[in-house]
């Protein structure tokens, strides 16, 4: 019941950009900003995504005239690829070539050795450098990435890290950014992906490289935009679900951490299993479920070749096409009619 | 992980998922509830479940819709099974048709209420007092009448033009209903390609016969299709292919070459284990220049003195 109306919701993140675009107008807090000094800012405005955490949303930055005159640099990364709770955030960064040095001179580092306040300062500095600086953020949510994955035909995370990352630039090729290089932090094989990206956007240079985001600052300061987002996000998380005052405490959200995983035994549903908060699809949480959580059949669970062909009778191929199947009750000779057999319909002895 | 699921026993339920005639909750002529009841089924012989409407004025069928992998959500409570019951109404002459036709050997006219008695299912008497059962006997049997008592006796040709009637009565209902009654369409989820004008008149009536079938006994179900004069099919089973491919001969296959080993006699081959997913990734690692597990089992002490 739930599908249809976050569905109506999609398009409009995807096919409609220009309401997604958070102008400047809505953080309107910078001389607060410098007036209350040491407290963190509110950097980054959420809400668009805080309205209806259970599907992808993009978040940008206004973009910068010079970038739709000059050639561009690009990097992309993302944050919270490992954590089984809270969204993945990806986000590209962009700003024109001849500005990489500027770039530099903001000491944007790789986000993972810095300290949470640290990335805020830095993305205070991107956003002030907002003349020339310009990026924009693919929020997954960890919903849509559980459907993604559990889904009858299965889309992995890195098809869907690709898919994701494709998007953005695509975005940002849409808005007239003159991308000319992009630099990449690899997600699997780093050939591979980096001639996916060089098919899929013919005249730009894409150079997929492990640690990118310790190499290129373009691709650090992505890596900081999706860091300051996913942290936001998952401090601030509107829990769908009733769950009265929810325990906020955990942890780090990666399955290793006892917090996380303490967590995760607390908030277990035996039916419904957890909120929409947990990746489902991550062993840590499926394991958690097998163990505690109520039994669930699908329609699509692997069985043992053996078992399923013994459920379905064996039955050729052929049979479907000819006799009506019968069979629907064991221990009788008698057929129903296939007006019933066809409908799923039989007589019953017991309640 | 893809983990072999228990299915726990099913429990039983104290609910069910219904949908019902409204004249199955009309309790204004009698105060009485409608109740379910386990009858003999004219044509397995063996139990199923009915209802009888308050007051045991009207029948109905028991029906489930089952299928795998179904549950409800009822209100606050998951319901395990995914089943829908329906409730629908039937005319209780295909009930007592067995108990006429069975007392038929005696060939004598008989009191109804001497006629259908079931030691097995003692219910069945009750089935008299439904509204439609003593007024509408004359369909299928002969009837006498001494005084205030009124006696029966079955009557094949009388039984045989009534279930004519019903079957006639079934096919106006498909056709109007639009259910594909042609042999070549097996699926109601499947886009027809013949329009509903191209099924033959006797399309719909071996299907109506077919549906009829269900209510009556084997026997009575072959008599109607003489009366109706349809041809009997050849069974469908004869025409399915079989389902596997048959083996040539159970010897093991004779290599042209020396595969000696291969077809000594104890030698059976056996299927291939699916592997679990550790031992997937397992078998995935690059094992160069590394020492089989075994090699630590087996004496040192030639490869030494080399």
């Amino acid at each position: 019941m739930v599908w249809p109306q976050q569905k109506s919701q999609k398009p409009a993140d995807e096919e409609e950009p220009a309401c997604d675009v958070i102008g400047r107008p809505k953080y309107a807090g910078e001389t607060n900003i410098e007036e209350s000094g040491q407290s963190l800012p509110v950097v980054m405005d959420l809400s668009h995504f805080e309205k209806d955490n259970s599907v992808s949303c993009r978040l940008a930055s206004p973009i910068p005239d010079v970038c739709k005159m000059e050639d561009c640099c690009l990097g992309i990364d993302e944050a919270g690829r490992g954590p089984v709770l809270g969204p993945m955030v990806y986000g590209i960064c962009f700003c024109p070539v001849s500005k990489k040095e500027d770039l530099k001179d903001l000491q944007v580092a790789d986000s993972k050795t810095l300290t949470e306040t640290e990335r805020e300062n830095l993305f205070q500095k991107l956003d002030e450098a907002r003349s020339y600086v310009g990026w924009a953020l693919q929020i997954l949510s960890p919903n849509t990435i559980s459907t993604s994955m559990l889904q009858r035909t299965k889309y992995n995370l890195n098809a869907l890290s690709h898919d994701t990352a494709i998007g953005l630039v695509q975005y940002a090729l849409a808005s007239g950014v003159q991308v000319k290089e992009i630099y990449v932090d690899t997600v699997g094989p780093a050939e591979k992906y980096e001639e996916k990206l060089s098919q899929r956007f013919p005249g730009i240079e894409v150079t997929v490289r492990p640690k990118a985001d310790s190499l290129f600052p373009i691709v650090s300061a992505a890596s900081i935009c999706a860091k300051v987002a996913r942290d936001h996000v998952v401090k601030g998380w509107n829990f769908a679900e009733v769950l009265g005052d929810v325990d906020k405490d955990y942890g780090s959200g990666y399955p290793n951490d006892p917090k996380t995983k303490t967590w995760l035994s607390k908030y277990l549903d035996p039916v419904f299993g957890y909120p929409q908060f947990v990746r489902f699809s991550w062993s840590t949480a499926q394991t958690l479920m097998d163990s505690k959580a109520v039994t669930v059949h699908w329609d699509d669970d692997e069985e043992d070749g053996e078992k399923a062909a013994q459920r379905q009778n064996n039955r050729s191929m052929l049979s479907y096409f000819s006799a009506a199947p019968g069979g629907n009750i064991p221990n009788q000779t008698h057929q129903s009619h296939r007006f019933f057999t066809e409908r799923r319909l039989k007589s019953l002895d017991t309640l | 992980m893809a983990t072999k699921k228990k299915r726990a026993p099913n429990v039983e339920n104290d609910s069910w998922v219904v949908v019902a005639a409204d004249s199955v909750i009309d309790t204004r002529t009698r105060d009485r509830n409608p109740s379910f009841v386990r009858l003999r089924n004219p044509s397995t012989d063996a139990a199923s479940l009915y209802m009888l409407g308050s007051g045991d004025v009207q029948l109905y069928e028991v029906k489930a819709f089952e299928e795998d992998f179904h549950s409800w959500f009822v209100g606050q409570t998951v319901q395990r099974d995914g089943r829908l019951l329906f409730v629908t109404a039937m005319d209780p002459l295909y009930l007592i048709l067995p108990y006429l036709i069975k007392s038929d050997k005696e060939g004598k006219f008989q009191p109804v209420d001497q006629i259908v008695m079931d030691e097995e299912f003692p219910a069945c008497s009750r089935l008299l007092s439904c509204t439609r059962s003593l007024v509408s006997l004359h369909h299928i049997t002969e009837e006498k009448e001494v005084g205030n008592l009124k006696f029966h006796r079955y009557s094949q040709e009388k039984t045989m033009n009534w279930l004519k009637k019903k079957v006639e009565r079934t096919v106006v209902a498909l056709k109007k209903r639009n259910i594909s009654v042609g042999e070549g369409v097996k699926s109601t989820t499947y886009i027809r390609v013949k329009s509903d004008s191209d099924y033959s008149e006797v399309d719909y009536l071996r299907y109506a016969h077919g549906l009829i079938s269900d209510y009556i006994s084997e026997d009575l179900s072959k008599a109607l299709l003489s009366h109706l004069q349809l041809p009997e099919l050849t069974s469908p089973k004869e025409t399915e292919p079989p389902s596997k491919k048959r083996k040539l001969s159970d010897k093991p296959v004779e290599a042209g070459e020396d595969y000696t080993k291969f077809n000594s006699a104890d030698f059976a081959r056996k299927p291939p284990k699916k592997m679990t997913a550790a031992q997937k990734t397992l078998a995935k690692v690059d094992k160069t220049g590394m020492k089989p597990m075994s090699s630590f089992f087996s004496p040192k002490v030639k490869a030494e003195k080399k």
